[in-house]
C-alpha cells in the first residue's frame, strides 16, 4: 500500500487554472502534483477513474492529467464517457502512457483524448505540454467570451428592432430564436394560417379638419398607442400603420393555437381602451369619434417583401383585404368578423351583441361571404 | 562526495518527496515477494509496469529497469527471473544514495 501523505489532495496555488491528476499510483500523483504545483498551477488528484468522474462532475476543471491503466474504470473508460458528455466534452485531457505503448495511444485517440504524455514523465515535457494546452484553453475562454458578448449584442439589437412592431414577449422569442447570423425572417416566407385584425379611427377625417397638425399628431400618437397597447397584451403582430389604420396579425410569426381568441380579446381591448381617448376628445374638441374593426380568418402569406433598399414584414392574401374591407363598414364600437372567424369565437360572443349582417358582396369580390357584426364598447355603433 | 553507480542526483524540489518514495519502494518489494509466492503473474506484470513508469520519473532509473525486467519476465511466467528482479531491486533499494541538486 502507498503512502497516501505524499499525494496530496487539492493545493493552495493562487492560480485559476485547475489541473486534475488521475492515478492510481500515488507517488505518481505526488509526482506530477509537485511539478505542476511548482508552475503556480492548481492541482486537484484522484486515485481512481470513478472519484475522477465524480470529481470532474462536481467541479469541473481546466485540464485532466489521466493515467491509462487503473484498476476499475480505466482511463479510456473515463475519457470516452468525458467527451461523450457535452459539459465535459471540452475539457482537455492529456492520456498518461508509456512510451512504447502505441495501442494505447490509438485507443486514447479512439476515446477522444487530446495530448499523450509519456511515463517516465520528464518535467520538461510536461510543462510544455501543459503550458499549450493552458494557451489554447486562455484563447478557447477568451473567444468564447467574446462570441456570447457579440451574441447579447446582436439579439439585444434584434430585440429593439422588432420590439416596434410586436410584443415584447414576442421580441424575445424571436431574438432567442435567431440563428447565427442576420435577419431571424430572411428568407423565410411562407404560407399560413391567420387571423387579420385591421382597425381604424371613425371620425378621423374631422379630426385633421378641426386641428393643427402638430394636436392631430399627438392626438394619432395617443390613439396608437392605446391599440398597440391591446395588440401587444394579446401578443398580436403589427404588420402595418398607416394613416389612421392598424394591421394586427395573429398565428404569426409564431403559431398561436388560440389565435381567433386573442384576436378577439384585442379588438375587445382596443375599443375598451379608446372609449376614455375618445370621451376626452369629445370634451376637449367636440368630436366624435370610435374605433371600428375588421377581422378575418384564412390563409395568407408572410415574409419580408420589398426591394434591397426597403422591406417590411409583411402580410398578404385574402384574410388580409378582406379585414380591410370589413374595418371599413365597421361603425364606431363595432367589430365586423368573416364567418369563418366568427366561428371559432362565437362562445366568446355575448349573444345580445351579435348581428348577422348577412352575405356581404366585398369590393372587388366576386362571391359574397357571411359577416357577423358585434357590438364591442359601452357606445356601441355610434 | 563520491558518486558510484547508486548515488542518483534528484532535483532539490522533489526531496521531500523521496522518504515516502522509498518507504513505498520497500512495501513494493514485499508485495512483489508475496505475488511471486501465490504465483500471481498479472499482479507481478503490474507492479513492474507502474515501477517502469514511477522510477524514472523521479530520476530513478534503475527501478525503471527493474520494473521492466520484471513485467516482461511475469508476462512470461519466468519464476527464476523474477525472483532475480526482486533481488537486485531490494538489493538496489538498500544501496542507493541520492544527492539534491
Amino acid at each position: 500500500m502507498n503512502d497516501r501523505a505524499a499525494a496530496g489532495g487539492t493545493a493552495d496555488a493562487p492560480a485559476d487554472y485547475r489541473v486534475l491528476v488521475v492515478d492510481d499510483d500515488l507517488d505518481m500523483v505526488a509526482f506530477l502534483a509537485r511539478l505542476l504545483r511548482d508552475e503556480g498551477l492548481k492541482v486537484e488528484t484522484a486515485g481512481d477513474g470513478a472519484s475522477a468522474l465524480m470529481q470532474v462532475m462536481t467541479s469541473p476543471p481546466d485540464l485532466i492529467l489521466l493515467d491509462v491503466m487503473m484498476p476499475g474504470v480505466s482511463g479510456f473508460d473515463v475519457c470516452r464517457q468525458l467527451k461523450g458528455d457535452e459539459s465535459t466534452a471540452l475539457i482537455p485531457i492529456v492520456l498518461v502512457t508509456a512510451l512504447e505503448d502505441s495501442e494505447s495511444r490509438v485507443r486514447g485517440i479512439e476515446a477522444g483524448a487530446d495530448d499523450f504524455l509519456s511515463k517516465p514523465v520528464k518535467r520538461e515535457e510536461l510543462i510544455a505540454r501543459v503550458k499549450t494546452l493552458r494557451r489554447l484553453h486562455d484563447t478557447r475562454k477568451e473567444l468564447e467570451s467574446r462570441r456570447l458578448a457579440a451574441e447579447v449584442q446582436r439579439k439585444e439589437a434584434i430585440r429593439s428592432a422588432f420590439s416596434r412592431y410586436i410584443s415584447p414577449r414576442l421580441a424575445d422569442r424571436i431574438a432567442e430564436a435567431a440563428g447565427e447570423h442576420g435577419d431571424p425572417f430572411k428568407g423565410r416566407a411562407q404560407r399560413t394560417s391567420v387571423v387579420a385584425l385591421f382597425a381604424d379611427l371613425r371620425g378621423f377625417t374631422r379630426l385633421t379638419e378641426r386641428n393643427e397638425v402638430g394636436a392631430v399628431v399627438a392626438m394619432l400618437n395617443e390613439y396608437f398607442a392605446v391599440l398597440t397597447e391591446a395588440a401587444y397584451q394579446h401578443d398580436g403582430t403589427i404588420f402595418n400603420m398607416a394613416g389612421d389604420s392598424l394591421l394586427v396579425g395573429f398565428n404569426v410569426p409564431f403559431a398561436q393555437a388560440d389565435a381567433a381568441e386573442r384576436a378577439w380579446r384585442t379588438a375587445l381591448e382596443m375599443v375598451a381602451r379608446f372609449e376614455p381617448v375618445a370621451a376626452s376628445w369629445r370634451e376637449r374638441h367636440g368630436l366624435e369619434v370610435g374605433v371600428g374593426i375588421g377581422m378575418c380568418a384564412g390563409e395568407a402569406i408572410i415574409g419580408n417583401v420589398g426591394s434591397t433598399h426597403y422591406a417590411s414584414y409583411t402580410i398578404i392574401g385574402n384574410p388580409v383585404n378582406t379585414a380591410a374591407r370589413l374595418m371599413q363598414m365597421a361603425a364606431a364600437g363595432e367589430v365586423l368578423v368573416c364567418g369563418p372567424l366568427f366561428e371559432r369565437i362565437r362562445q366568446l360572443v355575448p349573444a345580445g351583441h351579435v348581428a348577422m349582417r348577412g352575405d356581404v358582396t366585398l369590393r372587388g369580390k366576386s362571391e359574397s361571404i357571411p359577416v357577423f357584426a358585434v357590438r364591442a364598447g359601452a357606445r356601441e355603433n355610434a | 562526495m563520491t558518486k558510484n553507480i547508486h548515488t542518483v542526483v534528484i532535483a532539490k524540489d522533489l526531496a521531500d518527496l523521496i522518504p515516502v518514495f522509498f518507504r513505498n519502494r520497500q512495501k513494493e518489494v514485499e508485495t512483489l515477494r508475496s505475488a511471486l509466492a501465490a504465483g500471481e503473474f498479472e499482479q507481478l506484470r503490474q507492479l513492474g509496469h507502474r515501477m517502469r513508469g514511477v522510477g524514472n520519473s523521479y530520476g530513478f532509473a534503475k527501478v525503471s529497469e527493474v520494473g521492466k525486467q520484471l513485467e516482461d519476465a511475469a508476462k512470461g511466467g519466468d519464476k527464476a527471473a523474477i525472483a532475480a528482479c526482486i533481488g537486485e531491486y531490494a538489493d538496489y533499494l538498500d544501496k542507493v544514495q541520492v544527492v539534491y541538486e
